[in-house]
C-alpha cells in the first residue's frame, strides 16, 4: 500500500452546509474541518444527520446550501477527481453475496481502472491488512458479519484513497471484531490515511480519535480535539484530591475554603478520595495555594477530564428526531 | 396459529393500503377499460354486439395482466422474507408453516381480486352494449379468479421453494411461457411433420398433452363463454381444475416450507465445484459488464448450458424433419424453420426482459448502488456496461437464431416478411428498456406494467415505425435515387432511436441518478 496523507490543507472543510428532505431540515448551518492523518469522530444521536453529512462529503448528496471541500477541492466542481481520493463506506452491508472475497476486491479495483498487477499487489496487501488473506476464496455470503465489515473496509481501501468515510463500522459487530477493527485503524492513520468516522460507540472513538465533532438535530454542538472536549466543563471544573492517610473532619475543611463550591468523597473511596467542584475559571494553582496551608498528605490532584459520553450527554438533546 | 395469520394479514393489508403502487396499477387498469370502452363506442356505428367485442377485449386483457401480477406479485410473498432475513424469525414468533402461506398470500389475493373488483360495474356495461348476456360476464369473472388461483398459487408454489425472488420469479414466468407455449408448439409440430412419421405412443401423447392443458388454459375458456355460450356449462372443468390445482400446490408450499427454508439457507453457503468459480476468471477493464455477465446472468456456465440446450432443440427439429422418410437434410422446411425461429425469439424475448427487470432493481435490492456510485466511472458508462454485460449472456441464442437463418428455409414466413423482423426488433428493445425503468421505480410490478403498456405501446409506435421504410423509398425515387432496403432500415432504426428509446434511456439515468446520488 502507497501511503497518503501528505497534504497540508485540511482534508475536509464543510462550511455553513444546510440540506432538507421535505419538512425535515437534516442539517442546518454546519460548519467544521478535519486535519490531514487524523482520526476525526463523528457522533450524534439517531438522526442527528451524521449519514446525510457523510453522504454529502463523500458526493453522492448535494447540499442545498454552503460548499464541501475535501482536499481543497469542492465537492459540487469536482466530485469526480474527490471520488478517486475518498473511500466511503455505508452504514448498511452493501455486498455481493455471490462473489468471493478475491472477486468482489478484484471488481472494485477494475471498476477504479487499476491494472492487472496493480490489482494483485493492492489485493494481497489489503488481504494482509485486515487478516482475510485464509479467506480469499470464500463466498461473502458465507462470512460472518465482522469478516463482511472487513471485506467491506478492503473495498474501500482498493484503490488507495487519501481519505476514509466510515459510516458506523463497528455496528453489529462482536468486541473482538470491534477491537480487531481498531487496531486496523490505527494502522491506517500509521500509513497516513485520514479518517472521518461516525460511531455510536463512544469509550471506543473517545481512545481512538484525534478530534471529535458532536452533532444533535442537524446542528454542530462541537468541533476540535478530543483535549479540548475533555477539558470543556458546563458551568463548572472538577477536580480530583487523593490523600494518603485520613483526616478527621476534612470534608467540613473542603467545603469551607472560599473557592469550592461543592465536595464529596466519592463512593467506596472510605476517606482518602475528594471531588471538588469550583466555578469554570479556577485554576490548579489558585486551588492548591489554599490546599497546602491545610497540610494535607496529597498523594495525587488533578482536574477530572470529562469523557467523551459525559460531552455527549451535554451537548445533545433527549429523544429522537 | 390463526392470530399470527391474522397479524400478518392485517399488515399486508395495511401495507397495501398505503403504498401508492397498487392503486395506481388499479387506476392504471380503469383507464385502459374505459379506453376499451370508447374503441367500442366508436365502432358501434359499423359492427353489431359492441358489448362482445367491449367484454373480449377486458377478458383477454385481464388474463394478461392475471398472469404478469401472479407471478410478480405472488413470487415474492415468501422470498421477501428470505430476502430481508427474516423468515427464521417468524417461525421463532411461533408462526407456522400454514400461518406464513395464508398470511403472505392472503392479503396478496385479496388485493389482486380487487383488480377484478374494480372492473364489475364497467364489464356490465358490456351486456349494455349488447351481444353478452349477464350470465356470460358472470361466468367469465368465476373463469379468471380460478385461473387468478392458479397462477398465484404457482408462484407461491415458486416463492416458497426458492432463496430468491428473483429466482422465484424467473421459474413462475418460466412456468407461465411453458404453459401458454407448449400446446402450440406440439401441435405445430406434429402438424409440420408427414403423416404416419411419428410412433403411436408419441402421437397420443402430443395428443393428450395439450389437451390436458387447454382443459384449464382460461383463453379457451373464455372463447368457449363468448363465443359457444349455449353449448358450455356455467362452470366448466377449467374451473375447477384450476382450483383443485391451485389448492394443490398452495398445500405443497406449506408442507415442504420448513424443509425448503432450511436447504435454501444451507444452499447460500455452498461454494459449488471449484472449476465453475474459476469460470468468472478476473474483472475485465470494463467490470460492470462482467459482473453483470458472471453473476447476475448466470455466467459462462449458462451460456454453455444454452449453447448446448439449443444445440438439442435443433437436433430435435432435424430429426423431426428426418421422420418424413428422405432421411437428414442439412435444410430445414419453410414450417420448421418458422417454428424454431419462434421459439428461440420467444426465449431471447423472455431472456432480454427478465434481464431487464433486475439488472438495476438487484442493485437497489443489494444496496450496492452507493458502493458502485463512488467508482469513478461515468452513469451513462455504467449503466452501458450492465447492459453489455446482459447482451453478452444472450450470445448463445443469438448464435442458434443466425445458424437457424442460415440453414432454414429462407422463403419461410418470418424470414421473408422483413417487416415482421422489424416490428419484433423495435417492441423487444422499447419493452426492454420499460421493463428496466419500471423496475427502478416498482420492485415486482415491473414486467407486469411493461407488459401491458408494450401491448397499447406496439399500436402506437410499431405502426408508424413501420410506414418508415416505404416513405424512405418513396422519397428515394422522387429524388431518383434507387431505393434500398439497408438505408431505409437505418433511417427507420435511428428515427426510433432517436424519439422512442433515447427519451427512455435519459429516463433511466436521470431515475438512476436521483436514486443513488440525491
Amino acid at each position: 500500500m502507497v501511503s497518503a496523507g501528505r497534504d497540508t490543507v485540511p482534508a475536509i472543510v464543510v462550511n455553513e452546509v444546510s440540506h432538507s428532505f421535505k419538512a425535515t431540515q437534516a442539517l442546518n448551518r454546519v460548519s467544521f474541518c478535519v486535519l490531514p492523518g487524523s482520526i476525526h469522530g463523528f457522533v450524534g444521536p439517531n438522526g442527528a444527520g451524521k449519514t446525510t453529512t457523510l453522504r454529502t462529503i463523500c458526493t453522492l448528496l448535494r447540499p442545498a446550501r454552503g460548499e464541501i471541500k475535501v482536499f481543497g477541492s469542492s465537492t459540487q466542481a469536482a466530485p469526480e477527481q474527490i471520488r478517486r481520493r475518498i473511500g466511503y463506506m455505508p452504514d448498511h452491508f452493501s455486498m455481493y453475496r455471490q462473489m468471493t472475497v478475491f472477486e468482489y476486491l478484484d471488481f472494485f479495483a477494475a471498476a477504479y481502472g487499476l491494472e492487472l498487477k496493480e490489482r494483485d499487489r493492492a489485493i494481497t496487501d489489503l488481504l494482509d491488512l485486515t487478516d482475510m488473506a485464509g479467506r480469499r476464496d470464500s463466498l461473502i455470503g458465507g462470512l460472518s458479519r465482522g469478516m463482511q465489515q472487513r471485506v467491506g473496509l478492503a473495498r474501500v481501501l482498493v484503490h488507495d484513497p487519501d481519505l476514509l468515510l466510515l459510516d458506523e463500522p463497528a455496528s453489529g459487530l462482536d468486541p473482538r471484531a470491534r477491537i480487531e477493527l481498531t487496531g486496523i485503524l490505527r494502522e491506517l492513520r500509521r500509513m497516513g490515511k485520514t479518517i472521518f468516522i461516525s460511531s455510536h460507540i463512544l469509550s471506543e472513538l473517545a481512545e481512538l480519535c484525534d478530534a471529535v465533532t458532536i452533532i444533535d438535530r442537524g446542528e454542530i454542538r462541537f468541533s476540535g480535539p478530543m483535549r479540548i472536549l475533555e477539558q470543556q466543563q458546563g458551568a463548572a471544573a472538577v477536580w480530583n484530591l487523593q490523600l494518603s492517610r485520613l483526616v478527621d473532619g476534612l470534608l467540613e475543611k473542603l467545603e469551607a475554603l472560599s473557592l469550592v463550591t461543592t465536595a464529596t468523597e466519592v463512593e467506596f473511596s472510605d476517606g482518602y478520595v475528594f471531588q471538588l467542584v469550583t466555578d469554570m475559571g479556577v485554576t490548579a494553582s489558585q486551588l492548591l495555594q489554599q490546599l497546602l496551608p491545610m497540610d494535607l498528605p496529597i498523594i495525587s490532584f488533578g482536574r477530572v477530564k470529562r469523557h467523551l459520553n459525559e460531552a455527549f450527554m451535554d451537548l445533545t438533546t433527549e429523544g429522537v428526531r | 396459529m390463526f392470530s399470527g395469520a391474522t397479524v400478518l394479514l392485517r399488515w399486508s393489508l395495511r401495507s397495501d393500503a398505503g403504498s401508492f403502487w397498487p392503486h395506481a396499477a388499479r387506476g392504471l387498469f380503469s383507464l385502459v377499460i374505459l379506453f376499451a370502452l370508447s374503441v367500442a363506442y366508436a365502432n358501434s356505428v359499423a359492427v353489431t354486439q359492441v358489448g362482445l367485442l367491449f367484454f373480449e377485449a377486458i377478458c383477454g386483457l385481464n388474463v394478461l395482466v392475471i398472469t404478469m401480477c401472479g407471478i410478480s406479485y405472488f413470487s415474492t410473498a415468501v422470498t421477501e422474507e428470505k430476502d430481508a432475513g427474516t423468515m427464521a424469525l417468524l417461525q421463532l414468533a411461533g408462526m407456522n408453516p400454514l400461518a406464513i402461506t395464508l398470511g403472505k398470500s392472503t392479503s396478496r389475493l385479496v388485493s389482486s381480486l380487487m383488480l377484478l373488483v374494480a372492473q364489475i360495474p364497467f364489464s356490465l356495461l358490456a351486456v349494455t352494449l349488447g351481444g353478452v348476456l349477464w350470465q356470460q360476464v358472470i361466468a367469465a369473472w368465476l373463469s379468471l379468479a380460478a385461473w387468478m388461483v392458479l397462477v398465484c398459487n404457482v408462484a407461491l408454489l415458486c416463492s416458497a421453494r426458492c432463496r430468491t425472488s428473483g429466482r422465484a420469479a424467473t421459474v413462475a414466468g418460466a412456468t407461465a411461457v411453458l404453459f401458454f407455449l407448449l400446446p402450440h408448439l406440439i401441435s405445430a409440430a406434429v402438424a409440420a411433420l408427414p403423416a404416419g412419421s411419428l410412433h403411436p405412443l408419441l402421437i397420443s401423447l402430443s395428443e393428450r398433452i395439450p389437451a390436458l392443458m387447454l382443459e384449464i388454459h382460461p383463453l379457451e375458456r373464455l372463447n368457449e363463454i363468448l363465443f359457444r355460450w349455449q353449448s358450455t356449462a356455467f362452470l366448466s372443468s377449467q374451473f375447477w381444475l384450476s382450483l383443485l390445482l391451485g389448492f394443490t400446490c398452495f398445500g405443497i408450499s406449506t408442507w415442504r416450507l420448513n424443509a425448503w427454508t432450511r436447504s435454501g439457507d444451507d444452499d447460500e453457503l455452498q461454494l459449488g465445484p471449484r472449476f465453475l468459480r474459476k469460470a468468472a476468471g478476473r474483472a475485465w477493464p470494463l467490470a460492470m459488464a462482467w459482473r453483470e455477465f458472471h453473476f447476475f446472468a448466470g455466467g459462462l456456465q449458462f451460456a454453455v448450458t444454452k449453447l448446448l440446450g439449443g444445440a438439442a432443440v435443433l437436433a430435435i427439429f432435424f430429426w423431426l424433419q428426418s421422420q418424413d422418410g428422405q432421411g437428414y437434410k442439412w435444410r430445414l422446411n419453410d414450417d420448421l424453420t418458422d417454428l424454431a425461429l419462434l421459439c428461440f425469439a420467444a426465449e431471447l424475448s423472455l431472456e432480454l426482459l427478465l434481464y431487464s427487470a433486475g439488472v438495476l432493481s438487484s442493485e437497489l435490492r443489494l444496496r450496492t448502488h452507493s458502493a458502485l456510485a463512488m467508482a469513478p466511472v461515468g452513469t451513462t458508462r455504467l449503466l452501458l456496461e450492465k447492459m453489455l454485460g446482459c447482451v453478452l449472456s444472450t450470445i448463445p441464442v443469438l448464435f442458434w437464431i443466425v445458424v437457424i437463418v442460415l440453414v432454414g428455409d429462407p422463403q419461410t414466413v418470418v424470414l421473408r416478411e422483413r417487416d415482421v423482423v422489424l416490428a419484433w426488433g423495435i417492441m423487444l428493445v422499447f419493452s426492454c428498456h420499460l421493463a428496466a425503468l419500471l423496475s427502478l421505480y416498482s420492485r415486482w410490478a415491473a414486467l407486469p406494467l411493461t407488459a401491458v403498456i408494450s401491448f397499447f405501446a406496439f399500436f402506437i409506435i410499431v405502426v408508424p415505425v413501420l410506414m418508415i421504410p416505404p416513405t424512405v423509398d418513396a422519397v428515394m425515387i422522387t429524388h431518383n435515387f434507387v431505393p434500398g432496403r439497408l438505408l431505409s432500415w437505418a433511417v427507420t432504426i435511428f428515427s426510433t432511436w432517436l424519439f422512442v428509446i433515447l427519451p427512455m434511456q435519459l429516463a433511466i439515468r436521470k431515475r438512476w441518478l436521483s436514486l443513488t446520488i440525491g
